[in-house]
């Protein structure tokens, strides 16, 4: 399963922030045109540099839907940082 | 009370960790020595779900303040990466191998294959890393 939420928490130390809720699978499907070009290109840079196109995308998809649940958290003093995949 | 179980208590006391992480700390702990009665046969270790990786550092002398670093990557997630780089082409990983050997670390790259690292993110799951300085802690482990 994809992610279908990622989370980017940011506290700068004058205290304000900004917090962001990206739904992947709207953005996935605005940025498509865009992936689609994206995809070609690896596939040609894969058949270049001669790397199986498949087991690249296979890998690359394998490593998307293992992205859920990743959660990396880094406070500062009073600068924060959060990244969450859920 | 044991020892560990004590240090998180306090460690929570102080602030330095949140509930959540204190409530998680405790369940691993329990994972690691889980209470069965006697003569009773211990069922099945849960398989590990993540890698996490905790640091908590007093206030420095920047004068910055504490320093708190949370991150939790699912096992998945690094099973998927060392098969993404199983891909790496033999003429790119002797390149590599010639920058490390130049680097004076000798690893041979090309020895390397995805079931040894399959191997090895399998035992992940044993490891348990813990670094205590005065004024910081680090704690690497999967729950």
């Amino acid at each position: 399963m994809i992610p279908h939420l990622v989370t980017v928490r940011h506290r700068r130390p004058d205290g304000s922030g900004l917090r962001l809720h990206v739904p992947v699978l709207p953005v996935l499907l605005v940025l498509s045109p865009l992936l689609l070009i994206a995809v070609l290109v690896g596939v040609v840079a894969c058949l270049v540099v001669r790397v199986s196109p498949v087991g690249a995308l296979r890998g690359a998809g394998q490593l998307l839907c293992a992205l859920p649940g990743t959660r990396i958290e880094i406070d500062h003093g009073r600068t924060a940082v959060l990244v969450s995949v859920r | 009370m044991n020892e560990q179980r004590r240090q998180i208590l306090q460690m929570l006391a102080e602030g330095r960790i949140t509930a959540d992480e204190a409530e998680r700390l405790i369940d691993a702990l329990e994972r690691e020595r889980p209470e069965s009665p006697p003569g009773a046969t211990p069922g099945p270790k849960p398989r590990p779900r993540y890698l996490r990786v905790v640091v908590n550092s007093e206030d420095d002398a920047s004068g910055d303040g504490p320093a708190r670093v949370n991150i939790r990557v699912p096992l998945r997630l690094l099973r998927a990466g060392v098969r993404l780089a199983s891909l790496v082409p033999p003429q790119a990983l002797t390149k590599v191998n010639a920058e490390l050997t130049r680097s004076g670390v000798p690893i041979d790259l090309t020895q390397l294959k995805p079931q040894h690292l399959d191997e090895l993110i399998e035992h992940l799951d044993d490891l348990t890393v813990d670094v205590d300085q005065s004024d910081t802690k680090v704690q690497v482990f999967c729950e």
